[in-house]
C-alpha cells in the first residue's frame, strides 16, 4: 500500500477486473461468462476472446441472463454474470434475489458503473443503490475494489468463495493505492493511514477522497485513521471496533444513497457495539446528474473538503 | 433407469397405463390442496396429464439419487401447479406420500412454490416468467458438458405475459438449445379471468416460431398424442421445441372445468367427495 504515494491509474477496476477474468480463465477452466451486449465497456470480451466457447452474449435482456446464469450455476457451474449496475440490481433484482441468492448458487457479478463513477452518462445509468439492494439479499456478499491491483484480486476472492459474490467497479480510472503482495480476503480491510483521533471508513473510489482528507486535517494536527472496507458484506467488525477504540469518531462515506449504504449498517452497528459521535456522507435522498466526476464529488458532498469538514465537526473544531 | 414404463409397450398400452396414473395423481392433488386448505387445483389439473406422462413415461430420472448430472430435467415455470409436480414426485418414490399432507405447512418440503432443496425438484419456480430462462441455462450447460439430457419446462398461458418468457425465447433459439422442450399449458384462463380478456396472447405457437422454435399444437389431455408429440420434440435438432397443449382448466372436476375462480381456491368437504367420485367413475 501506497497512501501516501499515490499513482495514476492507467485502466479503470472494471477493466482490471476482466484482466484478470481473461488471465483466470486459463488457470480455472470451468467457469464461464454470461454478457449482455456491453461487452466491450465491461471489457468481459477479454474473457470472450480468449473463451468464446464459455462466453454467452446474452443481447440487451438482463433478467433472462441472470435467470439463465442461475440455471447454469443450479447445475453446479460458476457463472460470472457482467453488465452495468443498475441494470444486475434493480432490472435483474428479482433474478437476482429469487434464482441466485435464495438457492445460494454460485454466479458471481461484474457491475460495473458503480456509484456516480459513470459521472458524464447520467442518472440512467448511475448505480447508486446498488449496495443497498445488495446487501439486503440473504446469502450475497459484496465487495467494492478501489484500484488495478485490488480489483484482480478480489476476482480471485470473489471466484473462490462459495455462493453470490456481487463486485462494485467503476467507470473511468482513478489512482492506484496497492502493490502486488497486498492480499485480499472476504470480510477484510485495509487500514491505509493510522490516526488517533478519527476513522473515516469508505471503499471503493472514495478511498482517494478520503486520503485527501486525512492529509487536510494532517495539517491541523488531526489525525485520521484511514480504513478501506473494501468488503462491504460482511465487513470487518473487528478492525472497525479497533479503530474506533483508538479514535472514538466514524465518519461514514460512499458513493451512493446515504439511505440503506454502508453509513446506515455502520451507524447501526456501532448503536449496539460501541456508541461513538458518527457522521456518514453520500447521495442525500437525490439523484445525480450528468457532470464531471471531480464536480459531482463536490456538489453531492463527497469530495476530501466535504470529508475533512464533517470529521472537524464531529470532533467539535469545525 | 428411470421411467416406470418397459419401453417395449405398444404407445397404446403405455398410454392406457399413463391414464390410470394421471387419475391418481389428480386425486392426490386436489385432496393435498384439501387437506391444505390452500393451493392452487385448477392449472395444477389442467397440466396434470402431460406431467404424469413425463414422470411415469418420458424423464430419466433417478428417484434414489435426484440429482443424478445425466437425468433430464423438469421444471414447473408456472410453480404455482406445484402440487401435481410434489404428487408425481411423491408417487415416484422422490420422497414418501405422508409429505403430501404437509404442503404449504410450517417447516414442510412441500414449500407453497417449488424450491430446489426439495428432492427431485431441479431448481426452484414459481415467480411467473422465469422458467424458461433457468431452462435455457441448463440446456446449455448440458451443451457444454456434451451430456444428452433433455430439459423440459411448463409454462403457464398466462404466464407469458412476462417479457421475460420472450427474451428466454430468442436466446433459446439464438443458442441453438435443441435439448430444450418448452409446453404452454393453453388452458386460455389466467387468475383474473380469460387470457383473451386479461391480456390476448393471439397464436402462441406462432409466436414461438417467429422466434425460431419448432413448434407443434397438441391436445394436452390426449396421451397418445403428448407421447407422440414429446417423441417427436425430442428428436428436433439445431432448435429448440415448444409444445402448445390446449387443456382444459380444473380437467376432470367437473365444477372445476374452465372457472377461473379455481385457479387458487380450496374445495370444501362435499366438493372434495364430489371430486373424488368423478375422477375414479361413479362406481368407485
Amino acid at each position: 500500500m501506497r497512501p501516501n504515494a499515490l499513482t495514476p491509474a492507467s485502466i479503470p477496476t472494471r477493466r482490471a477486473f476482466s484482466e484478470r477474468m481473461a488471465e483466470y480463465g486459463a488457470i480455472d477452466g470451468d467457469f464461464v461468462v454470461f454478457e449482455a451486449d456491453i461487452g466491450y465497456s465491461t471489457f468481459s470480451h477479454l474473457f470472450g476472446d480468449r473463451f468464446p466457447e464459455r462466453y454467452f452474449n446474452m443481447g440487451i435482456a438482463e433478467g433472462n441472463m441472470v435467470s439463465a446464469a442461475a440455471g447454469m450455476a443450479a447445475d453446479g457451474r460458476t457463472v460470472v454474470a457482467s453488465t452495468y449496475g443498475v441494470f444486475i440490481t434493480l432490472r435483474a433484482l428479482e433474478s437476482v434475489r429469487t434464482f441466485v441468492c435464495y438457492p445460494d448458487l454460485n454466479v458471481k457479478f461484474l457491475s460495473s458503473h458503480g456509484g456516480f463513477t459513470p459521472a458524464i452518462d447520467g442518472v440512467t445509468h448511475q448505480a447508486t443503490e446498488d449496495i443497498a439492494n445488495m446487501t439486503t439479499l440473504p446469502n450475497m456478499k459484496v465487495l467494492v475494489p478501489a484500484d488495478t491491483w485490488a480489483a484482480k484480486k478480489l476476482f480471485d476472492v470473489a471466484l473462490q468463495t462459495p455462493g453470490p459474490v456481487f463486485v462494485r467497479l467503476m467507470r473511468d480510472p482513478i489512482l492506484d493505492l496497492y502493490e502486488a503482495g497486498d492480499a485480499f480476503r472476504m470480510g477484510g480491510s485495509h487500514v491505509l493511514l493510522e490516526g488517533s483521533d478519527v476513522t473515516i471508513a469508505t471503499y471503493g473510489d472514495i478511498v482517494f477522497e478520503a486520503i485527501g482528507a486525512a492529509g487536510i486535517l494532517a495539517k491541523e494536527g488531526i489525525r485520521a485513521e484511514v480504513i478501506d472496507l473494501y468488503s462491504v458484506k460482511p465487513f470487518d467488525a473487528e478492525t472497525l471496533l479497533r479503530s474506533l477504540d483508538k479514535t472514538g469518531a466514524l465518519v461514514v462515506a460512499e458513493n451512493h444513497q446515504k439511505r440503506n449504504g454502508l453509513g446506515y449498517e455502520l451507524s447501526n452497528f456501532c448503536l449496539k457495539n460501541k456508541v461513538v459521535p458518527f457522521d456518514n456522507l453520500g447521495l442525500e435522498d437525490t439523484f445525480a446528474e450528468s457532470g464531471s466526476y471531480g464536480k459531482l464529488l463536490e456538489k453531492y458532498g463527497l469530495s476530501r473538503d466535504h470529508i475533512a469538514a464533517a470529521a472537524k465537526r464531529l470532533l467539535k473544531r469545525g | 433407469m428411470a421411467s416406470t414404463q418397459d419401453r417395449n409397450r405398444t404407445l397404446d398400452e403405455r398410454a392406457a397405463f399413463l391414464s390410470e396414473k394421471a387419475r391418481e395423481v389428480r386425486s392426490r392433488l386436489v385432496d393435498m390442496i384439501y387437506k391444505a386448505k390452500s393451493g392452487h387445483p385448477g392449472g395444477a389439473l389442467s397440466a396434470a396429464d402431460i406431467v404424469t406422462a413425463l414422470y411415469f413415461d418420458i424423464l430419466r430420472v433417478d428417484p434414489a439419487n435426484p440429482r443424478w448430472p445425466d437425468r433430464d430435467r423438469f421444471l414447473l415455470s408456472k410453480g404455482h401447479a406445484c402440487p401435481v409436480l410434489y404428487t408425481c414426485l411423491a408417487m415416484r418414490g422422490f420422497f414418501g406420500l405422508e409429505h403430501l399432507d404437509t404442503l404449504r405447512q410450517f417447516e414442510s418440503i412441500l414449500q407453497g412454490h417449488p424450491i430446489r432443496k426439495t428432492p427431485g425438484i431441479d431448481m426452484t419456480t414459481g415467480s411467473l416468467g422465469h422458467g424458461l430462462s433457468i431452462g435455457l441455462g441448463m440446456a446449455l450447460e448440458g451443451k457444454l458438458r456434451g451430456k444428452r439430457y433433455h430439459v423440459y419446462v411448463m409454462l403457464g398461458d398466462g404466464e407469458i405475459n412476462e417479457g421475460h418468457v420472450w427474451e428466454a425465447a430468442m436466446a433459446a433459439a439464438k443458442f441453438k438449445a435443441d435439448r430444450l422442450i418448452a409446453f404452454v399449458d393453453r388452458n386460455r384462463l389466467q387468475m383474473d379471468g380469460c387470457c383473451d380478456d386479461i391480456m390476448p396472447m393471439g397464436d402462441v405457437a406462432a409466436k414461438f416460431k417467429a422466434f425460431g422454435w419448432k413448434t407443434f399444437e397438441i391436445d394436452g389431455h390426449d396421451m397418445k398424442t403428448i407421447l407422440g408429440t414429446i417423441e417427436k420434440a425430442r428428436r428436433v435438432r439445431g432448435r429448440p421445441a415448444c409444445i402448445v397443449a390446449n387443456t382444459v382448466k380444473g380437467k376432470g372436476v367437473s365444477y372445476m372445468e374452465d372457472r377461473f375462480e379455481w385457479h387458487g381456491k380450496c374445495p370444501n368437504a362435499d366438493e372434495l367427495a364430489c371430486a373424488m367420485k368423478e375422477i375414479w367413475g361413479e362406481d368407485s
